[in-house]
């Protein structure tokens, strides 16, 4: 088995001393591998990124992260990335990265991911450079998350998508609907069905649902930690190779 | 500035700019309502000084905006417990 603990949005800020690590005291135990879904930071400065890393020094087993829209809210989400990465942390932005758990590789693929809306009501390229721009850099995400998850299913047993925005309209449901387009994106779906994958896991939808799954059928969860009301979830991602028997 | 409050939706609109962009909140995920003359803090937040901190902020928009109407804070606490069930994915 492999144990993969997951939570997003834990914002931590200049008050948040403490908190997240108290909420991870018991992670090594429970968990193989610890995911991050964006938004580890409260305004994205190096500041809060050096305190997120304080919170992480208890956590024992590997720790892979995307940033989120918060994240990047102080224009400096390179010196973000750079305290995390001393930490030990793995952050992914349009790349992957595989780990070993009892002779069964997780390959991980993360990418902020970013809004636009789902079919039927999206945004579309067309009309002023802002609106091409907006959806150009959600193509730009989906198309990086693609290529990601493909490069790391030839070198891993099972693969995780992890992903800040959402690709499903099912785990935003609870969010207002004027505001889906600005929570996730239908194209990040597309991709992910493409490339193939055993698990999605995104945060950024505080009122959301937790379940979901993707037009292709792959399973998506939604744990920003508001809706989740725990530390972290814990997700038993079961080799069938190793199991002797096919995936559904 | 008019004494007269501010109709509703602009009301809204103001507090969550002001919950956005003060430095004592950064928060995008507090949902706003106002029934009668109270507006209502919903959802949930990092530590209980933010909780404190948009309430605040939420409070100085509303004086300035909209006299007569108070804040109801029924903001909650991101929960730490390390319990809940494992999720099998086979």
């Amino acid at each position: 088995m492999s144990r993969i603990a997951a939570v997003g949005d834990i914002h931590v800020g200049l008050d948040s001393v403490g908190e997240v690590a108290r909420g991870l005291q018991h992670v090594n135990d429970r968990a193989d591998l610890l995911l991050l879904a964006g938004d580890l930071t409260r305004c994205g400065t190096s500041d809060e990124a050096e305190l997120v890393a304080d919170e992480l020094a208890g956590v024992r087993i590997p720790v892979v992260a995307v940033l989120g829209n918060h994240d990047h809210h102080g224009d400096e989400p390179g010196k973000v990335v750079e305290a995390l990465t001393r930490a030990g942390v793995i952050v992914l932005d349009g790349t992957s990265t595989t780990v070993d758990v009892g002779g069964t590789v997780i390959g991980v693929a993360g990418a902020k991911g970013f809004g636009g809306g789902f079919a039927g009501a999206c945004a579309t390229a067309f009309g002023e450079r802002a609106m091409k721009a907006f959806v150009d850099e959600t193509r730009r995400e989906a198309a990086r998350l693609h290529d990601a998850l493909v490069g790391v299913a030839r070198r891993a047993d099972r693969t995780v998508a992890l992903l800040h925005y959402s690709p499903v309209e099912e785990t935003l449901r609870g969010e207002r609907l004027e505001i889906y387009p600005f929570l996730g994106s239908h194209l990040l779906a597309e991709a992910i069905d493409t490339a193939g994958a055993d698990l999605v896991v995104h945060g950024h939808a505080h009122h959301g649902a937790e379940r979901g799954v993707t037009p292709g059928g792959i399973r998506v969860r939604n744990v920003a930690q508001p809706v989740i009301g725990h530390a972290y979830r814990v997700f038993d991602l079961r080799d069938p190779a190793a199991e002797g028997r096919s995936v559904a | 500035m008019s004494a007269d409050p501010l109709p509703t939706p602009y009301l809204l609109a103001h507090i969550q700019e002001a919950l956005a962009t003060d430095g004592r909140a950064r928060e995008l995920g507090v949902d706003v309502t106002v029934a009668g003359t109270h507006v209502v803090l919903n959802g949930t937040v990092a530590t209980d000084a933010q909780r404190v901190a948009i309430a605040e902020v939420a409070a100085e928009v509303v004086a300035a905006h909209a006299p007569g109407h108070e804040v109801v804070n029924e903001l909650d606490v991101m929960s730490h417990d390390e319990g809940g069930s494992v999720e099998e994915l086979a």
